[in-house]
């Protein structure tokens, strides 16, 4: 199980720049879909990686799927020489991207980002516009179900108002 | 060819869409994110339980 809570808040506590986008950001906007893993886009400034390393290193992230024993190593060089990295840790699995297909980076999403305040922290979330314009871009088939979904969370939002 | 014509994604989408349960939306956002967030984690401990007990049938 993927403790949300517990990962949330090492990234925020320890200062990581990053944007919740996949299913937990569906989630924070009222999506009911089972997600078991957290998708976060990351900022790639030497200082945000930096800080992205300490706060997870005592989680010991690994390569999720990969057969133990690899010379993986959890530093800045790993995460300066790749780009998205699809990790398990000892509080469940979190997807760390440099970019998402439609959306690009950390700076050019932020712009389609909200705060949330979750677990007595602050972090981003993607819009709610964006994650389906990201997820619509991505053209996966098993996103189709969850575009339905989000949309029609818009919708209904919509007649809220 | 139009931009403007409806893509065969959106023809999927609203397939998809017209089976939706809609209470279950409006149920979940009357709820708070953490809440959501919460109902998630334990759906997953529902889910990894569900597949010990299909794999205990298996074994046995």
């Amino acid at each position: 199980m993927t403790d949300f809570k517990a990962l949330l808040r090492a990234l925020a506590d320890g200062g990581v720049e990053f944007i919740l986008v996949g299913g937990v950001a569906a989630t924070v906007h009222g999506s009911s879909r089972l997600t078991v893993d957290v998708d976060a886009v990351y900022r790639r400034t030497r200082e945000n990686i930096d800080r992205l390393v300490l706060a997870l290193t005592s989680y010991r992230p690994y390569l999720r799927g990969a057969p133990p024993g690899l010379p993986f190593r959890w530093d800045a060089a790993t995460i300066k020489g790749g780009l998205n990295f699809t990790l398990t840790t000892d509080v469940g699995d979190v997807d760390l991207l440099g970019e998402i297909t439609g959306g690009g980076g950390y700076d050019s999403l932020v712009p389609a980002t909200v705060s949330i305040r979750v677990f007595g922290v602050e972090c981003r979330c993607l819009t709610l516009d964006k994650l389906i314009e990201v997820k619509r871009a991505a053209g996966r088939p098993k996103d189709f179900e969850a575009i339905a979904e989000l949309e029609a969370i818009r919708e209904e939002r919509k007649d809220r108002r | 060819m139009s931009h403007d014509a409806p893509s065969s994604l959106d023809a999927i989408i609203a397939a998809y869409k017209a089976t939706l349960d809609q209470s279950l939306i409006r149920r979940s956002l009357q709820r708070t994110i953490e809440e959501r967030l919460e109902t998630l984690m334990q759906l997953q401990e529902f889910a990894e339980e569900l597949r010990r007990a299909g794999r205990a049938v298996r074994v046995g």
